[in-house]
């Protein structure tokens, strides 16, 4: 219970604080904003001096910076995001309509690395010093130093471009997932089988290890009743962390394979000085760490009786 | 015919030989110790005949268990007996046990796995099992929320529901205070009344003592002695076996009273907690130069904090320390229970004495002075910490100690780590240093047979209200 207030407060504070950084963040980026949101709305070849004025004035966009401020935070406590300077539609809308599309690429990215990563690593944990262990942690390091759109544009030369096995791009189809996925995957299971490899060698260097074969049971039998559950618990706990990752390449992920999610429409947003949308999809992003986390301390109250006395 | 047999049984590491032929018979209704101190090839016995040997170490001989006949220098061939045929209690329960199973789930899976039940057959054992061992109730919790010694039982019910007729106990009670040695040993001595083989490898001479049965004596991986326990403990033949059983804090000659000089340090109407938890109260004692006041006590009834009191480390909640006038704080010193981690391991012992010395203006030569005394060799000097043996380690601490010029030593066990020839060496060291330096010493130990030995007077805290000033042999008889 003490969790859900601990986390329920910080989502407050993270509100505030995201809506607050974003707000002075967008008002302080170089360039003429009427003249962006213009551009956004009618394109860059229709956009003259005439229609960027209208749009300062509509949007009262000389206006003093505090008052605005203020203005955004009191909507905000209603929940209400406003509306999108470029579309005219609720945030809200928009947001709920890119975010499904993030979750389900979000979710295909995880299981997809939790399929690499774990059994990876629990076979190099069982044999520390091993083949296997030394070869993960070269390609580990490999792939986490490599930056996400590197491995993006790598597999989409190789697997669309070369092979023509996978389309480069697109959204709509189970086979579009498959790339951007496996970009976000690689780099996720790059942590999480180094994660999953400390806890196996580190769990098979403990006396209950020793004591379980002892007790007669197979090393199958071992590792299913007395491994498993000892490794994830730290990887469940780094979930959290990964959120993060995963929220960084999302939007480098969904910008390279114009996945329609929320990372690129808050790329877009930037671009085109959509101030709402760019607020509304931070704290969306925000409150979704929080809501993770606390998520993931449930979990792993569940999983370790030790952490929940 | 014998339960277990094994014969010429050696141990060596890369050619070198730690462990000469050893043969023994385990028969069924009657307990095999093997004694020995740390070094003594004991373990590595042991090892040998469960096939658990660091893959570093190569043993030879047979191993016959019932009608299986094994090569103990292919220990992967042993591996089929464990839970089976022999059951290994772990050196330390708590650890032993999955933190995150609950303790009924432990011991049903053995049933299920190992020996092959169903599963509602193998719950009912189970809950039967923990039953038997006075662990009624117990079953839902998880190893964290059980005291040491419920951890023990649970493990040897886990350790026997594969079926094992053969108990293999390596240091059972490794850390324990007399009480729970003594729980330990008729723990093991009612499995053995259920019927099958009781192996029992210690350094502790009550638990041989307690256990009975047969006794191998062990020295440098050689066997010094062997025989029927209690004719070996009552009239050992060998050199060695004598000076063990001397060894004993049991079998030590009381130590004379001394003349106590003047007053250090009185202490009236104590009281500490821990975490919100009151760990003891009204404790009043006063100690004077050469006196040692014994400190006894279970595990966590307050016994170190009391120390943290004393050296002016912890605040007591309660009741005021007085120091003598003129004594620095310096003057109270401790002297730890893991000299191992007492020193800087990546530093040779000569600087850091060579550091304290100077730090505290002590001529360079009072080192070289005090090693002879503390029958310690001048070579050690050159050597880190990890390089010098247990003993060793904790004569230089209590040098490091006198270069500091104490008049109080609080000595946080000292020994609990050590062999019982090396215990007594550095109790006896210990006593003499109170005598020569004129410093007071408060000893503390979970051994009242070591504690009634030494101490001048005695402090016992725990459950009951704290005793002062009493002699020692009457709290002896009241901690019995």
């Amino acid at each position: 219970m003490n969790v859900l207030v601990s986390r329920l407060v910080q989502a407050v504070m993270v509100a505030v604080l995201i809506g607050t950084a974003t707000f002075v963040m967008m008002r302080s980026l170089p360039g003429d904003a009427a003249w962006r949101i213009a551009a956004g709305r009618y394109g860059y070849d229709r956009v003259d001096a005439a229609s960027a004025d209208a749009v300062r004035a509509e949007l009262g966009l000389d206006g003093p910076t505090l008052p605005a401020l203020v203005q955004w935070l009191g909507d905000l406590a209603r929940f209400d995001f406003g509306t999108s300077l470029v579309t005219g539609q609720p945030v809200i809308k928009e947001i709920v309509h890119q975010l499904g599309a993030t979750v389900s690429l979000a979710l295909a990215a995880l299981l997809l690395s939790l399929l690499i990563g774990p059994p990876l690593g629990i076979l190099a944990g069982l044999r520390p010093g091993g083949a296997l262990d030394r070869a993960l942690l070269v390609a580990s390091t490999g792939l986490k130093a490599a930056p996400q759109f590197l491995i993006a544009l790598v597999l989409i030369v190789l697997v669309a471009v070369q092979l023509r096995w996978l389309p480069a791009a697109g959204h709509g189809e189970p086979r579009h997932f498959i790339l951007p996925a496996l970009t976000l995957a690689l780099g996720l299971s790059a942590v999480n089988a180094r994660i999953a490899r400390d806890a196996m060698a580190r769990i098979a260097d403990m006396p209950y290890w020793r004591f379980a074969q002892w007790k007669g049971l197979s090393e199958r039998q071992t590792l299913l009743r007395h491994g498993l559950r000892g490794v994830s618990v730290p990887l469940v706990t780094y979930l959290g962390l990964q959120f993060v990752t995963l929220v960084e390449g999302v939007i480098i992920v969904e910008s390279i394979f114009g996945w329609p999610g929320i990372g690129h429409a808050l790329v877009h947003a930037i671009f085109s000085r959509d101030v709402p949308m760019v607020q509304g999809t931070a704290l969306m992003l925000g409150l979704g760490f929080v809501l993770i986390n606390a998520a993931i301390d449930l979990a792993v109250n569940r999983l370790d009786p030790r952490t929940a006395s | 015919m014998s339960l277990l047999k094994a014969s010429n049984i050696t141990v060596s590491q890369d050619g070198t030989p730690i462990l000469e032929p050893v043969s023994l018979r385990l028969e069924a209704g009657e307990p095999l110790v093997i004694l020995g101190e740390t070094g003594s090839g004991k373990s590595l016995l042991a090892q040998a005949i469960m096939g658990t040997l660091p893959r570093d170490l190569a043993a030879r001989g047979q191993v016959a268990l019932g009608d299986h006949l094994l090569d103990a220098a292919r220990p992967v061939g042993f591996r089929a007996l464990w839970g089976r045929q022999i059951a290994v209690l772990p050196q330390e329960p708590w650890l032993s046990l999955d933190p995150l199973m609950r303790v009924q789930s432990q011991v049903t899976e053995a049933h299920r796995l190992v020996n092959g039940k169903p599963v509602a057959e193998a719950r009912t054992q189970a809950s039967a099992d923990l039953d038997r061992l006075g662990l009624t109730g117990a079953g839902h919790r998880y190893p964290h929320e059980l005291s040491g010694g419920m951890a023990q039982r649970v493990a040897i019910a886990a350790a026997r529901a594969g079926g094992a007729r053969i108990v293999i106990a390596d240091e059972p009670t490794k850390g324990l205070d007399a009480a729970r040695r003594d729980d330990v040993a008729d723990l093991l001595l009612a499995e053995l009344a259920r019927g099958g083989g009781l192996l029992v490898i210690t350094h502790d001479l009550a638990l041989a003592r307690r256990i009975g049965g047969q006794m191998i004596v062990l020295r440098k991986g050689q066997v010094v002695e062997e025989g029927p326990t209690a004719a070996v403990m009552a009239a050992p033949s060998q050199a060695y076996t004598r000076e063990l059983i001397a060894a004993d804090p049991e079998n030590w000659k009381p130590r004379t009273k001394q003349a106590a000089g003047s007053a250090v340090l009185t202490a009236t109407g104590l009281a500490a907690g821990r975490g919100g938890t009151r760990l003891f109260s009204d404790v009043s004692f006063d100690l004077s130069e050469g006196e040692i006041l014994g400190v006894t006590g279970p595990s966590g009834c307050g016994k170190s904090t009391l120390g943290g009191v004393v050296l002016g480390l912890i605040d007591a909640a309660d009741g005021v320390v007085n120091r003598a006038d003129g004594l620095k704080a310096t003057a109270f010193q401790k002297l730890y229970q893991d000299p191992v981690a007492a020193f800087p391991r990546h530093r040779t012992l000569a600087r850091t004495l060579d550091d304290v010395a100077r730090r505290h203006g002590q001529a360079l030569g009072r080192i070289e002075e005090l090693l002879p005394r503390l029958g310690l060799s001048p070579a050690l000097l050159s050597r880190r910490p990890d390089a010098v043996s247990g003993g060793e380690l904790q004569r230089l601490a209590l040098l490091r100690l006198l270069l500091v010029r104490p008049s109080l030593i609080f000595a946080d066990e000292p020994t609990s780590r050590l062999d019982p020839i090396t215990q007594k060496q550095v109790i006896d060291l210990l006593c003499e240093t109170a005598r020569s330096e004129g410093c007071a010493i408060m000893l503390v130990s979970h051994d009242p047979a070591l504690v009634s030995r030494t101490a001048d007077k005695m402090l016992s805290l725990g459950t009951t209200a704290a005793k002062v000033d009493v002699t020692a042999p009457r709290v002896v008889g009241a901690l019995r």
